[in-house]
């Protein structure tokens, strides 16, 4: 047990070592220990001296307790008036309830969560990358670039081809062949494809001179 | 009253980690109330306590206007600080233990405002003999008596006799334990009875 300076010293403590509670035996046995008191009232059985200190402090407290109150008491209403004008009307919240602490600690901690969700994010893909790609095909941007493998069957072997997306699109990039852009109509001198019923109406005239168009150009 | 304010730390409000008193406690459900938002519930506190904390104010600063104003200053802060409690200690000695440093910093600020009387009567060595004072002078002597004691005995001993504390309430408030409590009790009543010498023997 440490003792401060305002503590009895440690002789008086050893001079007396059965007898240190008998004040707070006399003011307060309930509140002793059963050891506690066992030690005071055996010591106080075997020591009328004790058994005399026993009823002198009884006395002395007695004649503490009979002192008046000092000073002149205040209005005790008015001090309650006064209490209950200095607090306010509302019940104060723990700090760490009050909107004061809460808002900022909101506002902190949203504002790390987006900066971590935004440096979490993948890079986007380089803006160069865009601008290498063709003109006037603005659909095949979206288009893969990446290599794709096919796999072909040749007399029974699995060969696997690498293909660029400019093989699969055509090779033009833009996926069209030829008789699409017949089809179009681009092309001046060749006949349109997408109706051919126009042929069952040619006479044998008529279809002798392509025959025979055909074979001058071919020949 | 200076080696009070110069001998006693500002006591410490923070919880003692002693187990909680709450079920013994009659001021317990008042300061659950008011944690749940009853507002009333906190003047009855005031009304329950206002006078003995006035008193136990009043040892420290003298003066019963000062006393006044302290005790409603210790209040304010208990208003303030009452949604914390956490009802380690009982209400009267978290109340009581407020009072103090509220009582010890008003001494702070005002020492040098003190009379020079009260200083004098507080700071005596030189009483006059208990055969010359007349029986009306009896409890002054006493008084003075008390005056005398080292602070914590004399700290235990107000709390007790004048404040009725439990020994346990009185160790919460002077900071040691509750058999420190009760020893520095039985030597603050020996050293007044060798203080006031044989006149007091029964």
């Amino acid at each position: 047990m440490s003792r401060d300076p305002g503590e009895a010293p440690a002789s008086e403590h050893d001079a007396e070592p059965d007898l240190d509670l008998l004040a707070a035996y006399v003011d307060g046995v309930a509140e002793l220990s059963p050891d506690e008191r066992h030690r005071v009232a055996a010591r106080l059985a075997r020591d009328p001296a004790a058994r005399a200190d026993q009823a002198a402090v009884h006395s002395l407290l007695d004649q503490l307790r009979a002192l008046p109150p000092e000073g002149a008491e205040p209005d005790w209403a008015a001090m309650e008036r006064s209490i209950r004008g200095a607090v306010g009307p509302g019940v104060p919240r723990p700090w760490w309830r009050r909107w004061t602490v809460l808002a900022p600690a909101m506002m902190l901690a949203t504002a790390a969560a987006v900066m971590l969700v935004m440096w979490a994010r993948p890079a986007p893909a380089p803006v160069a990358a865009l601008d290498e790609r063709p003109r006037g095909h603005p659909t095949a941007t979206a288009e893969p670039q990446a290599a794709e493998v096919v796999a072909l069957w040749l007399d029974g072997a699995e060969v696997d081809v690498e293909l660029s997306a400019s093989d699969l699109l055509g090779a033009d990039g833009d996926g069209d062949d030829d008789a699409t852009a017949a089809d179009a109509g681009t092309e001046p001198g060749l006949l349109p494809s997408t109706n051919l019923a126009w042929i069952d109406g040619l006479d044998e005239d008529a279809i002798d001179r392509a025959e025979q168009w055909l074979a001058g150009k071919n020949g | 009253m200076d080696s009070l304010a110069a001998g006693l730390p500002l006591l410490d409000l923070r919880s003692s980690g002693t187990p909680a008193v709450t079920s013994v406690d009659p001021d317990h459900e008042l300061a659950e109330r008011f944690r749940a938002g009853d507002r009333p519930a906190f003047d009855l506190l005031v009304r329950r306590h206002q006078k003995g904390m006035w008193r136990l104010i009043l040892r420290y600063v003298k003066r019963d206007a000062d006393a006044a104003d302290v005790t409603q200053l210790a209040f304010v802060r208990a208003f303030r600080g009452l949604a914390t409690f956490r009802g380690t200690a009982t209400v009267r000695s978290w109340l009581y233990r407020i009072a103090i440093n509220c009582a010890l910093s008003w001494l702070r600020d005002h020492r040098r405002e003190q009379p020079a009387e009260i200083a004098e009567d507080a700071l005596t060595e030189d009483n006059p003999a208990p055969a010359q004072l007349s029986a009306d002078d009896d409890r002054a002597w006493l008084r003075q008596a008390i005056e005398q004691l080292p602070p914590k005995q004399k700290l235990v001993l107000e709390l007790r006799v004048f404040d009725d504390l439990s020994f346990r309430e009185v160790a919460e408030l002077a900071e040691c334990s509750e058999n420190t409590a009760k020893v520095n009790f039985h030597y603050a009543v020996k050293r007044l009875r060798d203080i006031l010498g044989g006149d007091h023997e029964p």
